[in-house]
C-alpha cells in the first residue's frame, strides 16, 4: 500500500503544475492538448463500450424488446410499463429482492467479521505462519468464480458429493439430500461459496492496517488497563474506520452483483424460480425468454441500487485525498 | 507472544489449523477428484485409484486443449490492447493538471462497478449489429473495455510514484516529452504495467457471462470459462473430467494471483487508504 503514494504536487488553483511548467515556450498549447491526446483512446473505449451500452439499456428498459426488435432494429415504446409489471410482480417482492439484498447483507456482514478476526489472527503470528496462512488465503483468493462455484456444486452434489457421503457415514442422515432445491440450503451454498472467496481480500487489506497502528497506541491503551477486546474496538476500529468502511462498500457492490455463484448452480440459471436473484432474472428473463426490455428494466434497477452505492464510496474515498 | 500462555497458544494453534482447512479444502479437493478414477464413489479423502485419464480425456476428445488455446489468445490481446490505452490514460491523469481531470477520475471509477447483466444485453445487440457473434474478437472488444478502467486506477498510482525531478531532469538535457517518456517513465513504471497486465489476463480468462452469451452456439470458440460445460450430462455429470478441466483452469490463476497479490490490494484500494 506504500506504493501509491500521492501525486507528487498539490495543485492550486490558478495553477498548473506538471511537467511542461519549467518549459514556458513548449507548454502553451501542446501541454494543455497533451492529456487529451493520450486520454482519447481510453475515453473512446470506455465511451462506446461502457457508457453508450448503459445508454441503451435505459432506452431498451422503455421498450417491448425482442427478437423482432433485434433484427428490424426498430423501437417499440412501451413507456414504464416494464417497470409496471415488476414492481407488481410477486416474484420481486417475495423471491428476488430478498435474494438479493438479505443475501448481500449476509454476506458481507460474514465476509468482514470472518476477514477481519483472519487479519487479527494473521498480526498475531510470527512471520512463518504469517506467511503459510496468508499464501493458503491467497489460493482461496485465486480461485475463479467459475471454477470455485463448480467444486462447491460437487462438494455438495446429491449422488455423489463428499458432503452427503460424510453425513450418512456419521449416521446424521440416511439418504442422500439434495441441498439444491431448497432456497435456504441453495443459498446457504452460496454464502459459503462467496464468503470463502471474499474473505481474503478483507483480511489481508484490514492486516495491513493492523500493522500499521502505532504500537506505542496499543501499549499506552494495555497500561491504562485496557483488555484485549477494549483495545480493538477503541484504540483499533477508530483507527482503521477508513479501511472497514472500503471494505465494506467493495464487498456490497461484490456481493450484490453476484452472478456465476448462483447461475452455474443446479437450478441457478432460471428453472427454479425459487433461487432467482436481480442479475440472474434480468439474464434469464432477457437471453431464455427473449423479454430483453424487461430484462433490461431489471438490470436498470440493479444498476441504480450499485450506484447508490458507488456514491457512498466515492465520497468515502473523496473525504481522504484529493483525486 | 512470549509471554502467551499455554492455553492461548493451543487455541491459536487450533484456529489456524482450521482456518488453512476451511481455505484450502475446496482447492483440495478439486485436484484430488481430478487424479481418482473413482471420484465420488466412497468417502476417501485421497485418490482411491490414482490416475491421470481424467486430464488425457480433457486435454484430448474433451476439446480443452482448443479451450485452452483460445482464451489464451483472448486474454493475450485483452492485455496488449488494455495495458497500453491504460498506460496512457494513466499517465495522463497522474502527471497532468487538467479541467474535468477529477471527473474523468470519477468516471473510471465509477463505470467500474457497472453490474455486467446490464451491459450484457446492449453489448449483445451491438456486437449482433456487427457481425461478431461467436466470434474471438467480438469477445475481446468487450473485455479491453472491461479490464481497462481497473487498469488505469491502478497505473495511476505507479506514475504518481515516479518522482518530478526525475522528469524535469530528463528536460534539463534537452529532451523531448516523447523521449522522457521511453527512456525515464515507462521503465521505472514497468513493474506496475506488469501487475496490470497479469490483472487484465485474469480478467479475460476468467469472465464468464459474456463469453457464453457472445460465443453462443460456436463450441470451436469456447473459452475455458464456458468449455468447462460441455462434461455437464443430461442425466450425469462427468465430475472427474470436470475438475481435471477446473484444475487446468485455475493453476496458472493461482500462480500469477500469488505474484501479484500486494499490488492487487494496494490497486483496490489506493483510492482511499494510504499506509
Amino acid at each position: 500500500m506504500t506504493s501509491t503514494l500521492p501525486v507528487a504536487a498539490p495543485a492550486g488553483p490558478g495553477q498548473t503544475p506538471g511537467t511542461g511548467r519549467r518549459r514556458p515556450l513548449g507548454r502553451s498549447l501542446l501541454a494543455r492538448v497533451r492529456p487529451w491526446m493520450l486520454l482519447t483512446p481510453a475515453l473512446l473505449v470506455l465511451a462506446v463500450l461502457l457508457l453508450w451500452p448503459l445508454v441503451r439499456v435505459a432506452l431498451f428498459s422503455l421498450q417491448d424488446y425482442g427478437l423482432r426488435e433485434i433484427v428490424s432494429g426498430e423501437p417499440n415504446w412501451i413507456g414504464l410499463g416494464n417497470f409496471v409489471e415488476i414492481f407488481t410482480s410477486e416474484q420481486l417482492w417475495a423471491v428476488v429482492l430478498p435474494n438479493t439484498v438479505v443475501f448481500a447483507v449476509l454476506s458481507v456482514a460474514f465476509t468482514v467479521v470472518f476477514g477481519t478476526a483472519v487479519a487479527v489472527l494473521l498480526a498475531s503470528l510470527g512471520r512463518v505462519w504469517r506467511t503459510v496462512v496468508s499464501s493458503a488465503i491467497m489460493a482461496a483468493w485465486a480461485m475463479p468464480a467459475v471454477t470455485g462455484t463448480y467444486v462447491w456444486v460437487w462438494i455438495f452434489d446429491a449422488d455423489r458429493g463428499v458432503f452427503n457421503h460424510v453425513l450418512q457415514a456419521l449416521g446424521l442422515q440416511d439418504a442422500p439430500v439434495n441441498w439444491f432445491t431448497d432456497r435456504w440450503s441453495f443459498y446457504a451454498i452460496v454464502l459459503l461459496n462467496v464468503v470463502h472467496h471474499g474473505f481474503p481480500f478483507v483480511a489481508i487489506t484490514v492486516l495491513a492496517g493492523l500493522l500499521g497502528v502505532p504500537k506505542e497506541l496499543l501499549e499506552a491503551a494495555e497500561i491504562d488497563g485496557a483488555g484485549a477486546w477494549r483495545r480493538f474496538f477503541s484504540v483499533i476500529v477508530p483507527q482503521l474506520k477508513q479501511i472497514f468502511a472500503v471494505v465494506i462498500i467493495l464487498s456490497t457492490i461484490w456481493d450484490f452483483k453476484v452472478f456465476a455463484q448462483v447461475y452455474l448452480m443446479p437450478g441457478g440459471a432460471g428453472s427454479n424460480r425459487e433461487v432467482l436473484n436481480l442479475g440472474v432474472w434480468s439474464y434469464t428473463e432477457s437471453f431464455g425468454q427473449n423479454r430483453y426490455g424487461f430484462g433490461s428494466a431489471i438490470a436498470v434497477l440493479l444498476t441504480l441500487l450499485l450506484l447508490g452505492i458507488t456514491v457512498a464510496y466515492v465520497r468515502t474515498i473523496l473525504k481522504e485525498e484529493e483525486l | 507472544m512470549s509471554r502467551a500462555s499455554t492455553p492461548a497458544r493451543v487455541g491459536k494453534g487450533v484456529a489456524v489449523a482450521l482456518l488453512l482447512v476451511f481455505t484450502l479444502f475446496p482447492a483440495y479437493w478439486m485436484l484430488v477428484s481430478s487424479l481418482d478414477a473413482t471420484a465420488g464413489r466412497g468417502t476417501s479423502f485421497v485418490p482411491a485409484e490414482p490416475t491421470l485419464d481424467h486430464y488425457e480425456f480433457v486435454l484430448t476428445d474433451g476439446g480443452f486443449d482448443v479451450f485452452l488455446r483460445n482464451s489464451l489468445l483472448v486474454a493475450l490481446a485483452t492485455v496488449l490492447v488494455s495495458s497500453l490505452l491504460a498506460l496512457l490514460a494513466s499517465v495522463a491523469v497522474a502527471r497532468f493538471r487538467f479541467r474535468l481531470r477529477t471527473q474523468v477520475l470519477l468516471l473510471v471509477l465509477v463505470v467500474q462497478m457497472v453490474p455486467l447483466e446490464a451491459l450484457v444485453i446492449p453489448l449483445f445487440v451491438q456486437v449482433r449489429n456487427l457481425d461478431l457473434l461467436g466470434t474471438l474478437t467480438g469477445l475481446i472488444v468487450v473485455y479491453v473495455a472491461l479490464a481497462l478502467p481497473f487498469g488505469i486506477w491502478m497505473l495511476r498510482g505507479f506514475v504518481a510514484a515516479v518522482p518530478v525531478e526525475l522528469e524535469e531532469a530528463a528536460y534539463l538535457d534537452g529532451a523531448t516529452w516523447g523521449r522522457m517518456f521511453r527512456s525515464i517513465l515507462l521503465p521505472l513504471v514497468a513493474p506496475g504495467l506488469v501487475a496490470t497486465s497479469i490483472f487484465g489476463f485474469i480478467t479475460a480468462w476468467n469472465e464468464f457471462v459474456f463469453a457464453m452469451t457472445l460465443l453462443g452456439g460456436e463450441t470451436e470458440n469456447y473459452t475455458v470459462a464456458i468449455g468447462l460445460r460441455s462434461f455437464f450430462g443430461q442425466h450425469s455429470n462427468d465430475w472427474g473430467s470436470i475438475m481435471a478441466a477446473s484444475t487446468i483452469i485455475t493453476v496458472p490463476v493461482m500462480i500469477f494471483f500469488v505474484l501479484v497479490q500486494r499490488r492487487l490490494a494496494a490497486g483496490l484500494t489506493s483510492g482511499a487508504v494510504k499506509g
